[in-house]
């Protein structure tokens, strides 16, 4: 989308001295994740979970936000970090249907086992 | 083999040994009658081929004969015929003399020893063959790389303190800074226990962007104990395959592309001889990872330098 995108990401790389790229820094990283945050809340609010595949409803609903976002984050980590929410989403629904079918994360399964031998 | 020879060489040897007591036996019984029991017994447990003695000399005089007749034989009095019919009987039972018996047994022996050994050696080799490559490390081995200062790095700089080998690369989203901010914590709970006993090293999966500058400046932002790591693709291929390390980088990437790169993410502990030790994983909280660390430390017999 970055192609077609109003707002050209400014975090491009910084070519360094000798040949490299300058990575983000911690400020810079800092500001890139605020930035997300801002727009992964108002997808949130809109009830939009993947902005990779409703690229359009996502930028009518949330405009300002995916601007800022985009401006603060390198073009690969936007992508990275959309899918990364619906990959983090599936996850949680997949925890939560497990969690509803008596389900339980190993580790407090054992603690739950652990207590029922001491409650014998 | 060994395990069919050895019954029958067991029964052989019983039968001999019955033969020979039993004919003792009746011996002492006729001693018994004829002369003191107390000499009887002491000429048992001095010398058995002592001839000296009359009654044994009267005795023997039937066989003695015979005995002569068969020069290398050294048969002791204790077990010479008593009768005629007993010499008959004893010479039908043919081939099978005590001499036989001997060699049969020695044979026997030779053969089980050298069975038993050709086994524990079978089952060592065994034993070493599986261990070949669990022994060894799978994790780890020799590699070239440049660290942030410019100067060379090779797995023989990682030996002499525990070290921590960390795979990432400097435009890494969100996962490597997290876990870089790990390392910085485990680095502190190490340090503070045990004093100087850890490197810490991060090497760069996406050499293209991440020079020797670039990982200065970018791990300033951590702790000043890491040090960074970077080379050219190959020798970034060559580490990554010998810590089993999974990455994606493109070779051929142009200059200022934007590109993330996928790798697997564990910490490699390794122990002051360069041997892997232990893999910890993201799951680690900071002072679970310091704890683990901490262990194998405390563990170490051998020296670390500070």
């Amino acid at each position: 989308m970055g192609w077609f995108s109003e707002s050209p990401s400014h975090a491009a790389p910084e070519p360094c001295k000798d040949g490299g790229y300058i990575a983000p820094d911690r400020s810079a990283r800092q500001q890139c994740w605020d930035g997300r945050d801002a727009f992964f809340q108002c997808l949130d609010r809109h009830d939009i979970i993947d902005s990779v595949k409703e690229p359009e409803k996502a930028r009518k609903a949330c405009a300002p936000e995916l601007k800022a976002f985009e401006g603060a984050c390198a073009e690969s980590w936007v992508t990275y970090f959309k899918k990364r929410r619906v990959f983090e989403h599936q996850k949680e629904q997949t925890m939560k249907k497990l969690a509803a079918e008596g389900a339980q994360p190993l580790d407090s399964a054992t603690a739950a086992s652990a207590a029922a031998l001491k409650g014998r | 083999m060994a395990s069919i020879l050895k019954p029958s060489m067991r029964a052989a040897e019983t039968n001999i040994c019955r033969q020979c007591f039993r004919l003792q036996a009746r011996r002492n019984i006729t001693s018994i009658s004829t002369q003191n029991p107390k000499s009887e017994i002491r000429s048992r447990s001095n010398n058995i081929s002592s001839t000296t003695r009359p009654s044994q000399a009267v005795r023997a005089r039937p066989i003695l004969t015979k005995q002569n007749a068969r020069p290398f034989s050294s048969t002791p009095p204790a077990c010479a015929y008593k009768t005629i019919e007993e010499a008959k009987a004893r010479t039908k039972i043919g081939p099978f003399s005590w001499q036989a018996g001997v060699l049969f047994l020695l044979a026997g022996a030779g053969l089980t020893v050298y069975f038993r050994y050709e086994k524990a050696r079978m089952a060592r080799a065994r034993v070493a063959e599986a261990n070949k490559g669990v022994g060894k490390p799978l994790v780890g081995g020799p590699f070239h790389l440049t660290d942030m200062h410019g100067r060379e790095f090779t797995e023989q700089d990682l030996k002499g303190k525990y070290s921590l080998v960390y795979f990432g690369f400097t435009h890494c989203p969100d996962i490597c800074p997290e876990e870089l901010d790990k390392m910085a914590g485990m680095i502190d709970i190490v340090r503070e226990k045990y004093g100087d006993v850890l490197k810490p090293v991060f090497i760069s999966c996406d050499p293209a962007r991440d020079t020797p500058e670039v990982m200065r400046r970018y791990l300033v932002d951590f702790h000043k104990d890491i040090l960074g790591m970077t080379g050219t693709w190959q020798e970034v291929k060559d580490v990554c395959r010998a810590y089993r390390v999974y990455f994606s980088t493109p070779p051929d990437v142009q200059p200022g592309q934007d590109y993330l790169v996928d790798h697997s993410i564990y910490f490699y502990l390794m122990d002051p001889e360069g041997d892997f030790v232990e893999a910890i994983g993201r799951n680690f909280t900071v002072e679970a990872a310091g704890r683990v660390i901490g262990d194998h430390v405390a563990d170490w017999r051998g020296k670390i330098e500070k």
